[in-house]
């Protein structure tokens, strides 16, 4: 297994391409984090909205970028049959894919730390301008509150699951493009088809399991009894889809011949 | 229009490389154009700019007296195999022809005849990413020859081929270039080419090196030397150094002799009574014929070594 | 050695971009999984929109079972559905005629509390010339609003603003044959023409009088898992005197109707505030609630647009932009681009020619794929009892062959980024992210409409509004959000923002293609 890692490691940190995706992982959430921070703003006590959920908007975007590192990490390699060599050297496919896993989701989260450490920053500062003030009930975003620790360490780990989802899915598919249609589909279809369903029950169960909607329930502070799922539980949701992606994934790169 | 290749003074650079330093040379109709040179000498990249695929610093490459990119059919006029790799695998071989016979305008019966000739029409509606390497290669070859064109540009044809389809493509090519077409085939190899070339062009760090018939190279490598066959090795070594010869083992009982002609050799051994069975005219194989054109290339061999140490 | 030059025995043929066309169209027919991925698309495209309908119950209780009022609105005269809810002191006008009073006093209270309130914007009152009682029926108006002055409104969608808007206001309706007029003016010797409307086929005998409406007073509160609606009816007080009638009215005085109030309610339910008229000397009050209005399809509101059936479309999206991002990516993936580009050295033109073959089979897929999925969906809808809104011909055709076109220009886009990146997974993002995820934000997140506006507007999603079947009206108030269907910019001129994004692309895919090597 330690060998596995080294080698997975080796191979991620000495593509080009890995480097530029952790920074726009990091870049494109603070820009979107800093964009919605700067055009929201709260004119009185309670306005109904999240200051933590507002900084983290960028989540949604950063995301994309995490599932493209993630699909590359696999399909890279079918794409160009390295596959093959790193069986031959490695011939535990599990354990390749273990490791594979490992290290993406450590890659990940150094990254989504510094995203959502800026985009916290970020919204700190520039949401008391918009009216996020002690006067209309909303304490300076604080990583010392709890709710606010939980929506930040929780968009971390909602990075890393949604790159172990891209994963899994990638492993199943083997082909770069249709994995990340895949999984940007599973990400993002989910509110707009719910969008349309008018059936209270069926809105709240589409929302439970949509990776996208109840993940991103871990960054609530406010209103979270009115949420379709606790926070906690709905990125359990997204973890019960990633370790789904990963384990058929896994299944058929075992039974697959590479 | 005319089967011919003229390519003048192209010069390339990637970045601190140069790829193509005025590289210079033609190709004519009837003849099988050997293209030598080590890895990394340029040949691929002379190629993809005859094809109009890499754009050049200076100089141009010519098909027919034409930039191939204001060909109207190119593959009409050039037929061309580069990597057989380049295919999708997912795509039938047969299919993969048709669509390049689309775009020239042509019809599913040239697809069928071209796969005949080649010998592919067992596997042609197999995907072709289940192709071996072998296949590939007649894959590309009846690719190339899908316009039935006048001029033929390979890059590598044989690599990858089983004895026997060597054997068949060296015949094929020759067929090929007998019809009057013009042939350019590239090689990293000089044995690769022994019995299939008509004329090589030898190129080594972006320029051409030499640009000889294959009958004159072989002959100028063989010079004035002579094959001595003799048990008393020692004796007519040091008897034909006496008499002003240049003399070179070359096997335990053969020696190989430059600087005297046959007859002086066979005088001055009767003369100091050195026995020996046979002197004959020494005939070089292409494979020396190179060496010994290259061995003076100093540039050349910095390339090889610079090849090598890469 | 003379040898002759080989020469061909093939027949010329007629060099034109339609070989390259067919040699494209070969190209994509014969790869398997790209003819799969576009079946597939029109597949979840008619999915989704069927579970769309499906998970969308339609529960309203009426009483004693009866299905609930609400579904089936009125329909006003050019078939749009309506509100037609107002209280109306009346009489029967025959033949040409004019009714004329003035308004001295318009006076809300919120029900809910018997609180006095500020008007709604759009709370109206007084005089009205319409067809009959029947709510949906034909009418002009000429009314003193709450925030918008005087306006002369019309069968529903028709609005015509006045000058007024000082109390007291002088108002006239003049009724000659299909023609109505309306004046206003201040003092009640200088009249302005406010407008002039014409209602076809309307009856000689009328019924025309006074009326007050105030619509729902709505507070929308978003947050980012929901949205919450408070609203509460409101009962506006018109006081109104001086009434002149002129012409052939042959009751002998007003009757007072609560216009389009049916037992059971409308979907407010709850205390109807009290509505009625009273006659003080020469003077008329009249208090009402409701409004005369076309009905704004939106969130939580009653049934559903053509638009909603075709929900789907955003997973079709998805897997159309990575066949198109494929279809050029392979090309580089093993290098037969360079095979492509030595049988086409004209390499815009190769571009050109698959930006049309993915263009126009991922126009016909998505054509394929909404002319099912409309009536199909719809039909589903119908039956689980939600009302459809009833959209013109031209508006059906416009959203099914926009949303086959935004398919399509979305492949030519996601081909030009494609050609751009040369790596399939980037290409697939870049274009997914642009296109999808300003929508998303749009409709479901933290974000304000103000902002969200802006992203519909110059985000490649704009080319979502030609799927927009329901115009917004500016005399209702309504929630005109994106996440409602609403979006900012017309069907048209959102669709040319993704195609300017899809042209630029091109543009850079067509330099970068001539001047990389191969």
């Amino acid at each position: 297994m330690k060998e596995a890692l080294h080698v997975e490691w080796t191979k991620l940190r000495t593509v080009a391409g890995t480097a530029w995706l952790l920074a726009a992982v990091v870049l494109l959430t603070v820009a979107l984090g800093v964009a919605a921070s700067a055009v929201v703003s709260c004119s009185g006590l309670g306005c109904g909205q999240d200051p933590a959920k507002i900084s983290l908007t960028g989540i949604a975007f950063g995301q994309a970028v995490v599932a493209v590192l993630a699909v590359l990490a696999v399909g890279g390699e079918y794409s160009t049959g390295m596959i093959r060599v790193t069986f031959a050297a490695i011939p535990r496919r599990s354990t390749v894919l273990a490791a594979k896993a490992l290290v993406v989701s450590g890659l990940v989260s150094v990254a989504g730390a510094a995203a959502v450490l800026v985009s916290v920053l970020a919204g700190r500062i520039i949401l008391p301008g918009n009216g996020f003030t002690e006067a209309h009930g909303h304490a300076t975003l604080s990583l010392a509150d709890g709710p606010v620790l939980r929506a930040a360490v929780g968009s971390v780990l909602y990075l890393v699951l949604v790159g172990l989802l891209a994963l899994g899915v990638a492993t199943a598919v083997r082909d770069a493009a249709a994995a990340i249609g895949v999984v940007l589909g599973l990400l993002y279809l989910f509110p707009i088809v719910a969008a349309v369903v008018s059936d209270p029950d069926w809105f709240k169960r589409l929302q439970r399991i949509s990776p996208m909607t109840a993940g991103l329930a871990v960054q609530a502070t406010t209103g979270v009894g009115s949420l379709p799922v606790s926070p906690w539980a709905g990125l359990g949701v997204l973890g019960l889809w990633a370790a789904g992606a990963l384990v058929v994934g896994g299944s058929l790169l075992r039974w697959r011949d590479a | 229009m005319e089967a011919t290749i003229e390519v003048t003074g192209l010069r390339k650079r990637f970045g601190p490389t140069v790829a193509l330093d005025g590289m210079t040379f033609t190709v004519t109709p009837g003849k099988v154009t050997g293209f030598v040179g080590p890895n990394g000498a340029g040949k691929s990249t002379t190629m993809r700019a005859i094809l109009g695929l890499d754009s050049v610093d200076a100089g141009h490459a010519l098909v027919g007296g034409r930039p191939y990119r204001t060909l109207r059919h190119p593959l009409r006029q050039v037929g061309s195999l580069l990597d057989a790799g380049a295919l999708q695998p997912a795509r039938t071989g047969r299919n993969h022809l048709l669509w390049l016979a689309h775009s020239q305008g042509l019809g599913a019966r040239r697809v069928d005849e071209v796969v005949g000739q080649v010998g592919l029409a067992s596997a042609i509606r197999r995907r072709a990413g289940s192709y071996s390497l072998g296949m590939r290669q007649r894959l590309g070859i009846a690719a190339a020859l899908l316009g039935d064109p006048p001029v033929l540009v390979l890059d590598e044809p044989v690599n990858g081929m089983d004895p026997e389809g060597i054997r068949w493509m060296r015949g094929f090519l020759r067929s090929l270039a007998a019809e009057g077409r013009a042939v350019l085939v590239s090689s990293h190899l000089m044995s690769e080419l022994q019995d299939t070339a008509d004329h090589v062009v030898i190129v080594g760090r972006g320029k051409v090196i030499a640009d000889v018939s294959v009958a004159d190279l072989i002959e100028s490598a063989s010079g004035d030397r002579i094959t001595l066959l003799t048990t008393a090795r020692t004796q007519a070594m040091t008897v034909l150094a006496h008499a002003g010869a240049t003399v070179a083992v070359t096997g335990a009982d053969t020696l190989t002799v430059s600087g005297l002609s046959g007859e002086r050799v066979v005088a001055v051994l009767g003369e100091n009574a050195v026995p020996f069975s046979e002197v004959s005219a020494h005939r070089a194989s292409l494979e020396e014929a190179y060496m010994e054109l290259t061995r003076d290339a100093v540039e050349f061999h910095a390339a090889v070594a610079e090849e090598a140490a890469r | 050695m003379t040898m002759t030059t080989y020469r061909s025995e093939a027949p010329p043929a007629r060099d034109g971009f339609g070989q390259l066309l067919r040699a494209e169209w070969t190209k994509f027919r014969t790869v398997r999984g790209w003819v799969i991925g576009l079946v597939a698309a029109a597949l979840v495209i008619v999915l989704i929109g069927l579970f769309g309908a499906a998970a969308s119950n339609f529960s309203c209780a009426g009483p004693e079972g009866r299905s609930c009022a609400a579904s089936t609105p009125p329909v006003g005269p050019d078939g749009e559905p309506v509100n037609d809810r107002f209280y109306l002191a009346h009489q029967s006008l025959s033949g040409d005629g004019s009714i004329t009073a003035r308004l001295t006093s318009l006076t809300t209270v919120s029900s809910s509390d018997n609180q006095k309130t500020e008007p709604e914007p759009w709370t109206k009152a007084g005089i009205i010339i319409k067809e009959s009682t029947t709510p949906g029926s034909a009418y002009a108006a000429l009314a003193v609003t709450g925030g918008h002055g005087v306006r002369m409104q019309h069968n529903y969608t028709g609005d015509i603003a006045g000058t007024v808007s000082t109390k007291p206001s002088w108002l006239r309706l003049t009724r000659s044959g299909d023609t109505i007029t309306g004046h206003e003016s201040t003092d009640g010797t200088d009249w302005h023409l406010v407008g002039t409307v014409s209602l076809p086929g309307l009856p000689s005998t009328v019924r025309a009088g006074l009326f007050a409406a105030s619509p729902h007073h709505e507070v929308i509160t978003e947050s980012f898992v929901s949205t919450s609606a408070t609203s509460y009816p409101t009962l506006a007080t018109a006081e109104f005197d001086r009434i002149d009638l002129q012409g052939t009215w042959p009751d002998t005085g007003w009757t007072g109707d609560s216009i389009g109030d049916r037992a059971g309610g409308g979907p407010g339910g709850g205390a109807e505030p009290p509505v009625g008229f009273d006659e003080t000397g020469d003077g008329v009050t009249v208090s009402g609630a409701g409004n005369i209005a076309p009905i704004v399809a939106g969130r939580g509101g009653l049934g559903k647009t053509i638009e909603s059936s075709l929900v789907g479309a955003f997973a079709g999206l998805i897997a159309v932009i990575v066949v198109a991002a494929t279809f050029m990516t392979s090309e580089y993936r093993r290098g037969l681009i360079r095979t492509s580009l030595a049988a086409s050295p004209r390499r815009g033109r190769v571009l050109a020619a698959k930006a049309v073959v993915i263009g126009a089979v991922t126009f016909v897929t998505g054509l394929a794929a909404a002319v099912i999925a409309v009536p199909l969906v719809g039909a589903v809808e119908r039956d689980k009892g939600h009302f459809m809104f009833p959209v013109p011909t031209a508006t059906e055709v416009r959203v099914v062959v926009g949303t086959a076109a935004l398919l399509a220009v979305a492949a030519v886009f996601s081909l030009a980024v494609g050609t751009v990146l040369r790596r399939s997974a980037g290409a697939v993002t870049v274009v997914i992210v642009a296109i999808v995820l300003p929508y998303i934000l749009a409709i479901a997140s933290v974000l304000p409409s103000g902002p969200s506006d802006w992203l519909l507007r110059v985000t490649p999603a704009a080319a979502f509004a030609v799927q927009q079947s329901v115009p917004e009206y500016a005399q209702v108030t309504a929630s005109y959000a994106p996440a409602d269907g609403y979006f900012p910019l017309t069907p048209l001129a959102g669709f040319a923002v993704l195609c300017g994004y899809t042209a630029l692309a091109l543009g850079v895919a067509t330099f970068v293609l001539r001047r990389r090597d191969a």
